[in-house]
């Protein structure tokens, strides 16, 4: 595990879900993801969705068991516009981001499946 | 028929609220989670998959489905529970925000195995008798209703009560129970052991496997599969949900499809397809508020899987309209 950990400081290692409110926080990931090997989840959701608060404690839990994944959060009303451009139509979406490129996607709350595909993409 | 098994019958409750307040915002769907699972717990299930849109949330249940949208909510349950339980919590935990009820309806179906059930689902006067004890007293308007057909394992029950007699901008809903359902098919829900999968993805696996995602390709699927066998999904379109049940052991085989009409489904090809996945011996349908010719449409579309229409009976309930009961044995079958 030691020799995994970047020596770059990103928020996200200390297994935090972190919240991204604006386009320009999100281009910012977006493009380290582009030139990482790190897994990124994408936690689509909305404040008025009961479903997202239902698995917010458990997508909390895999950020700390999962401490080598980025795990991003973006409100669909704050960012409809990258919402859209990952045709989100329901909620919670999750979108697993490698290189920046989508390489699964889970629609619904499935924590074993969200666990099993983090499992299965993370290295 | 087994002597006992599981029950596949749902007891289907539809619950409308109206807002004191003049904007009214998302209404029940600012019901914190741990006060749903109050109210579940008291009917003996929990949640097991969960999915949303703008319009609503939906919940897939140990034993079936919820659906809550700002101002309804519909909560569908099989098994031994005591969905009536629900009643009382619901309108006091709406009332913490400011809504009130002003429409209740029950549905459901012949229990299989009735002595199995709990109080107050021991019969269905125990059930009305219990409902009426527990609504408010302004929904004066109110029937209870049981449609028949010509078997005794099959008739409908309603209960409905509203503050207004003649609402308007009542849904229509379909409500399809499949009992007898063909082996092959039916087999196809459940699990493998040794599969290598969770609930999660087995029931993805079953609901492309069966054709399931392809009665309404536009909706947003969230399906679960149950360990050693049983499925459930709601789909999620816009406004409008659908749902499957499925029982699939032999001898007490039972499947399920709900779907909340609108101008952009083809609802009498959903349930010919619906009825297609579980090739079943014996069809229910029942529709409320549906116009004359969708209820033809359906009958036509059911005749064309295999099965003949044997009875067709209908009541009139006050703030949900008219409730068409129809029942459709496989052509082969003689009554």
């Amino acid at each position: 595990m030691g020799a995994q950990v970047s020596t770059q400081q990103r928020s996200s290692d200390h297994g935090e879900v972190l919240s991204v409110h604006s386009l320009d926080k999100w281009n910012t990931q977006f493009q380290n993801s582009k030139t990482s090997n790190k897994l990124m989840v994408i936690d689509f959701s909305a404040a008025w969705c009961g479903p997202c608060k239902f698995i917010e404690p458990a997508v909390h839990d895999l950020a700390v068991e999962f401490t080598d994944v980025d795990f991003i959060k973006i409100d669909i009303d704050e960012l409809p516009d990258v919402a859209k451009d990952f045709d989100v139509q329901a909620m919670p979406t999750f979108v697993l981001l490698k290189k920046g490129k989508e390489r699964d996607r889970i629609v619904g709350v499935k924590k074993d499946e969200l666990h099993r595909l983090i499992e299965k993409h993370r290295f | 028929m087994a002597v006992s098994g599981f029950e596949g019958f749902e007891k289907r409750l539809e619950l409308q609220f109206s807002s004191h307040d003049p904007v009214l915002g998302i209404g029940l769907r600012e019901l914190d989670f741990k006060s749903l699972e109050q109210v579940l717990h008291q009917v003996q299930c929990t949640v097991v998959s969960a999915l949303g849109n703008q319009h609503f949330d939906s919940y897939v249940l140990s034993e079936s489905s919820l659906f809550v949208y700002p101002t309804k909510i519909i909560i569908k349950t099989c098994g031994t529970t005591q969905l009536l339980k629900s009643v009382r919590p619901f309108i006091n935990h709406a009332r913490t925000l400011n809504l009130h009820l002003i429409a209740l309806r029950y549905t459901r179906g012949t229990f299989i195995f009735p002595e199995a059930q709990p109080y107050p689902h021991t019969s269905f006067h125990e059930e009305v008798v219990y409902l009426e004890d527990n609504i408010p007293d302004d929904l004066c308007y109110r029937k209870a209703s049981v449609i028949p057909s010509k078997l005794t394992s099959h008739s409908w029950h309603v209960f409905s009560a509203g503050v207004v007699e003649y609402p308007d901008d009542v849904p229509y809903t379909v409500e399809v129970c499949m009992t007898d359902l063909d082996q092959t098919l039916a087999r196809k829900f459940f699990r493998h052991p040794n599969d290598g999968m969770n609930g999660d993805s087995a029931g993805r696996a079953m609901t492309e496997l069966t054709g399931i995602n392809r009665i309404n390709p536009n909706a947003q699927i969230c399906d679960f599969a149950f360990d050693p066998c049983g499925y459930s999904m709601n789909g999620i379109d816009g406004d409008c949900y659908s749902t499957i049940h499925v029982t699939p052991e032999d001898g007490f085989s039972y499947a399920s499809f709900e779907c909340v009409g609108s101008a952009y489904n083809d609802m009498a090809d959903m349930v010919k397809k619906a009825v297609k996945v579980f090739g079943p011996g014996t069809v229910s349908v029942a529709t409320t508020n549906a116009g004359e010719d969708m209820c033809m449409r359906i009958k036509g579309a059911v005749e064309q899987v295999g099965l003949k229409c044997r009875s067709c009976g209908i009541d009139e309930v006050p703030a949900a309209g008219k409730v068409v009961f129809q029942t459709f044995t496989s052509r082969r079958k003689r009554i």
